[in-house]
């Protein structure tokens, strides 16, 4: 039996049993596996590192979606960033009141991979008529956009690759300026315990820009290490402060099934544990 | 001076096959010789886990040879890394060990998979705070040899008693310092300096720990396991013997590793060159041959290496000569002052032990074409029985 172990961290890491490799590129200076294990079905790694599995995308896809989709309560245009694998299209397509998504993906090809080797994670929404699919580099696409967007979703890879540009300042700046003025930034931000830079750094890129700036969390069972944390951006402080009742409204009448998201889960993840609490005000 | 052995006409003719089916020039690396030397230095280093040093020989078939025998491999540049991931080696058997490196040059380690480095100073230190969380690093110390044709302990390494400052400033960087490297030089005539080296660092790993608690589990011992070239070297089991008294010493906990480069691959190549020209100058025969010292034979410059060459003739007459490269240059010759029997043009001229530092520093001066390598009895092909080479 073969095995894949991740190559993130020195002195800790997970291994996968490989059942079939289902497609494996090593060209254009990086590496590109999706193979079958027993346990979380299809995954796919980029470079060593965990990018997604089909058993438990859907945490990582439902929080980074309906998380600002429900505290805004009206949302008509998404932006998402990166996604390729159409997990984050496939949460975002189950909102009526959405008029417009524009997906930001550099590489076709991921796309079209991803249709092909993962086909679960976009469910067909790529054909969806809302949807429309640029390619291009994301903090690119963001410096020159002219459009507004409710909400932008980050859905980037490790800060250390192809997707280093989403966590700059100058990548923030352009977000904001592309935001409605009630409109949420959301960013993926690494599992906090493992990373904890990651959330400190980001911190200080976004305070600039945004009045309401936090982070909220989800345990996503392969970004080990602990909680995954997601960056929250604002000029809205009420945002992140929604009732209870008014979340539990909105879903009820969204009106759609979701397995890791509900209004509970919406209020108690912007909980932050006290370790990430400490670091973020000594750092501030 | 090269020592020169002559065969006769007969015994050139696997090197004449291989020459009318590759051309020439040719470098012939022979897979077997790299398992052979793989498993004489992990039997005379038992319980030391080998990294190959690919820079002497970056070669795929070296790389997938070497694989498959569980070997680890040295890595030091982003080149070198995007070899071994055309070549599927598992990055959690790489280390990048070049004391000195660019942002970008970590960056590619890191997203390659690798995430054991070397250290040698403070300012390369800082350049891991951004990674802090994901490197295990290794402090490089130096251990200057007098006795070897390379010392490597001049240009890198720390002095012993900075592992101390290093080690207590990492940890307030939050870095995790794991283990010890050395190189006691490269083709070392014993193992002297290695047996000091580890002596030292058994001191400096326990001192470590007594003063302040800090855990170090890994040694590399780096290379310097010579190979023989003009002068009898000690074999590799002798030269071995102290090196495993001195690592009894170490605690149990300690992984032992090691970086040959030299050892593994200098016996696996032979590079066949033709006469491509001759003249008599006053006493001399200058034979000028397709590949020379900008080429593969750029060891006798870099490497300080005099290899072994066989000539092939029938006539016992000995002339004095010359051996020369082909380009332009004065200072491509390869042998002089030998006494040969008198070659033709298009005789094949064999140069031996070429595996390691040839073809990796070879150049394009006059661009000349290097030396085609042709691996042979590769990992595939020793099942399958295709080619075999040397049958004597």
């Amino acid at each position: 039996m073969k095995a894949y172990t991740e190559t993130l961290y020195d002195a800790y890491a997970q291994e996968f049993s490989v059942d079939k490799i289902y497609f494996e590129n090593k060209t254009d200076h990086q590496h590109l596996i999706i193979f079958e294990n027993a346990k979380f079905g299809r995954v796919m790694a980029l470079d060593g590192i965990i990018q997604t599995t089909e058993a438990d995308e859907f945490i990582y896809h439902e929080m980074l979606t309906h998380l600002p989709l429900m505290a805004h309560g009206n949302v008509k245009r998404v932006l998402i960033i990166g996604g390729g694998d159409g997990g984050m299209l496939r949460e975002v397509c189950k909102h009526s009141s959405v008029e417009h998504i524009t997906q930001v993906e550099i590489d076709d090809q991921v796309v079209e991979m991803c249709k092909e080797y993962l086909p679960n994670h976009s469910a067909g929404t790529y054909d969806d008529p809302r949807v429309h699919i640029v390619i291009d580099d994301g903090a690119n696409f963001v410096h020159k956009c002219a459009d507004k967007f409710d909400v932008i979703i980050s859905d980037s890879t490790d800060p250390i690759g192809p997707g280093d540009v989403l966590f700059t300042a100058t990548f923030y700046a352009d977000c904001k300026k592309c935001l409605t003025d009630d409109g949420i930034l959301v960013t993926q931000n690494g599992v906090a315990y493992m990373q904890l830079d990651e959330v400190t750094t980001t911190a200080k890129r976004l305070q600039p820009y945004f009045s309401d700036q936090s982070f909220y969390s989800a345990a996503v069972p392969t970004y080990i290490g602990g909680i995954m944390t997601f960056a929250w951006a604002s000029n809205n402080p009420a945002l992140r402060k929604v009732s209870t009742e008014k979340i539990t409204q909105r879903f009820e009448a969204a009106n759609f099934k979701t397995r890791y998201y509900n209004p509970a889960i919406h209020m108690a993840s912007f909980a932050l544990p006290q370790y990430i609490l400490d670091a973020l005000e000594f750092n501030a | 001076m090269n020592r020169i052995t002559v065969e006769p006409t007969h015994k050139a003719e696997y090197y004449q096959q291989m020459v009318q089916q590759h051309g020439s020039p040719l470098l012939i690396l022979d897979c077997e010789q790299i398992i052979k030397q793989f498993n004489t230095l992990s039997k005379a280093l038992p319980n030391v886990k080998l990294f190959y040093a690919i820079k002497a020989l970056p070669h795929p078939a070296a790389i997938q040879t070497l694989d498959t025998l569980g070997a680890g491999f040295d890595i030091a540049t982003s080149g070198e890394i995007e070899l071994l991931r055309a070549q599927s080696t598992h990055a959690r058997q790489t280390i990048h060990t070049h004391p000195i490196k660019r942002d970008e040059d970590i960056r590619d380690a890191l997203r390659f998979g690798c995430t054991t480095f070397v250290i040698d100073n403070v300012w390369e230190l800082e350049k891991f705070i951004n990674y802090r969380h994901r490197v295990g690093l290794l402090v490089r110390v130096s251990f200057p040899n007098p006795n070897t044709p390379i010392d490597l302990s001049r240009k890198f390494g720390c002095r012993e008693n900075e592992v101390a400052i290093l080690i207590q400033k990492a940890q307030s960087l939050g870095l995790h310092v794991k283990g010890l490297s050395f190189h006691a030089g490269s083709q070392c005539p014993d193992s002297k300096n290695h047996v000091y080296a580890i002596n030292q660092c058994a001191k400096i790993i326990d001192d470590a720990y007594k003063n302040t608690g800090k855990l170090l589990s890994v040694l590399d011992i780096g290379g310097g396991f010579p190979v023989e070239y003009m002068q009898k070297t000690m074999d590799i089991e002798t030269f071995c013997i102290p090196i495993r008294e001195a690592l009894k010493q170490l605690p149990e906990h300690i992984q032992i590793i090691a970086e040959p480069g030299r050892f593994l691959s200098a016996p696996a190549m032979k590079a066949v060159s033709s006469v491509m020209g001759k003249a008599k100058r006053g006493d001399n025969y200058w034979y000028y041959l397709d590949d020379g010292v900008y080429g593969s034979y750029s060891g006798q410059l870099f490497d300080h290496a005099t290899y072994p060459l066989t000539i092939f003739s029938d006539i016992n007459a000995k002339e004095l000569a010359v051996i020369a490269g082909p380009t332009c240059d004065s200072i491509d010759v390869i042998a002089e002052e030998i006494n040969i029997p008198p070659l033709s043009i298009g005789d094949i001229v064999v140069g031996h032990q070429m595996g390691a530092y040839t073809s990796a520093t070879s150049t394009h001066f006059n661009l000349f074409d290097k030396a085609r390598i042709i691996p042979v009895n590769t990992p595939d092909q020793v099942s399958e029985n295709i080619v075999r080479i040397d049958k004597k």
